[in-house]
């Protein structure tokens, strides 16, 4: 979700988790990362139900440690990424705890992805996941919906035209623009150079 | 092909986006200008950095009111609220097992091992909420397959017990019998439809054999949707639902 340079900037909204303005400030920031908190958990975790579980812990989370954010130490969205990465390896742990629970027979539910990758492989990734993520969070919604259709959809230009009722050039033009755009995002943080080690 | 013809493609060809024949004329070119070579590199480069984006899916849209409605429900006084914030992470931690029958089993486990105190602020957090009563379902639904996939029908059958929350919410216990494991990287999705609007109620998965009980939750706005439909969807793909129904039922 793009941020309106008009609207109060993480940071401001964080001081009011405190006071009469809580709900307004956790929806802003709810609306803002709920996409990235979510799709950094499935990641993590890998179950879907577990990765609902998380953006509720997260964001609670957020409300409850607001006194701990410290805005002069880094931004609000690395601390966020700490804040999300901490819970998901807590579920990841009960998780695991529940598998081997499932193979006893204990459980009607299954877990949707093995355990193969430890928790720490897993986590390392996560932080170049939840960049990107917020790289694409900060597209407007025409460019975001190209980049979705055509990375994560796998259409091509011509049924991206077909399906959105956009004409063939101006796709084109979306998609490069998106490209270019997630490229200046990404860069500020180095996060090009560190996906293609 | 000139590389002004060439350029505004460039990005669509990182991405694989561009027809066959258009894609081998964008090669061509390449194959003989560094120019080309140069910007296509870049936008490569971002196309490997997207495979570590996650899957643009938003979670359902209930939870930012449960998460809001959590607040509210927990708000302390000033004075006590340093207090009851270590007894209550730790009661939402419980209350969010009660809040799923799959996890009943873990309760029992964890229960013997929780100090007194706790237990009081389980039980008092767990009745606000409602997870711990045994409420009278206000509608039982039939979720019988539709005719697809009965053509491979394998004696499965679901039915689905809705309970208003104190919330607002709208809590549905799933009950299914012999309900299919999902394909690799699918899940299934249960839906509250009203014509061509859908709400979710969340997402599961299933053993196969046997029974699947699951607890979902989905926001107010459902309580006029009256058709139930469960799909099998996919990970990574198109946010849309999928048309992949599995189950239907209506409410009565």
């Amino acid at each position: 979700m793009t941020q309106r340079a008009d609207e109060p900037s993480d940071e401001q909204l964080m001081t009011n988790l405190d006071g009469a303005g809580v709900e307004v400030a956790l929806s802003k920031l709810y609306d803002r990362y709920n996409r990235t908190v979510f799709g950094v958990g499935l990641r993590i975790i890998g179950d879907r139900s577990m990765a609902e579980e998380l953006v509720q812990e997260v964001f609670l989370k957020v409300w409850r440690s607001s006194s701990t954010f410290d805005s002069s130490r880094g931004s609000f969205s690395t601390w966020l990424y700490r804040v999300t990465r901490s819970c998901a390896l807590d579920l990841y742990r009960k998780r695991a705890h529940r598998i081997r629970q499932v193979s006893n027979g204990e459980l009607h539910m299954a877990a949707e992805r093995d355990s193969s990758a430890g928790p720490q492989e897993v986590l390392d990734d996560s932080g170049l996941s939840w960049r990107v993520s917020r790289a694409l969070e900060m597209l407007d919604e025409p460019h975001r919906e190209v980049t979705d259709l055509a990375y994560f959809g796998g259409l091509i230009q011509r049924e991206i035209s077909e399906r959105t009722d956009v004409p063939l050039g101006t796709v084109k033009s979306r998609t490069a623009n998106a490209l270019k755009k997630l490229r200046a995002e990404l860069a500020l943080g180095d996060t090009l150079q560190e996906a293609i080690r | 092909m000139k590389c002004a013809e060439v350029h505004p493609n460039l990005a669509a060809f990182a991405l694989g986006g561009l027809e066959p024949e258009g894609a081998t004329e964008i090669q061509r070119h390449l194959d003989s200008c560094s120019d080309c070579q140069s910007e296509l590199k870049e936008h490569r480069k971002v196309n490997r950095a997207l495979e570590a984006a996650p899957p643009p899916t938003p979670p359902p849209a209930y939870l930012r009111e449960e998460v809001l409605s959590r607040v509210r429900a927990e708000q302390p006084s000033p004075s006590n609220r340093e207090e009851a914030e270590e007894s209550s992470v730790e009661a939402h931690r419980i209350s969010q097992r009660t809040s799923r029958f799959n996890r009943f089993k873990d309760l029992r486990i964890i229960l013997p091992s929780v100090a007194a105190a706790a237990v009081v602020a389980v039980i008092a957090v767990g009745v606000f909420f409602g997870f711990l009563r045994e409420e009278t379902p206000v509608a039982t639904i039939q979720l019988i397959p539709t005719p697809h996939e009965a053509s491979g029908l394998k004696g499965y059958w679901g039915v689905a017990e809705i309970r208003p929350q104190p919330s607002g919410n709208q809590q549905v216990e799933l009950k299914l019998n012999n309900f299919e494991k999902p394909k690799t990287n699918s899940y299934y999705e249960m839906w509250f439809v009203s014509g061509d609007k859908r709400i979710s109620a969340g997402s599961f998965t299933s053993v196969g054999r046997g029974e699947t009980r699951v607890l979902l939750n989905v926001s107010p706005e459902a309580s006029t949707y009256h058709t139930l439909l469960i799909t099998e969807e996919h990970v990574g793909k198109h946010p849309a639902p999928s048309e992949e129904v599995a189950l239907k039922g209506e409410v009565p």
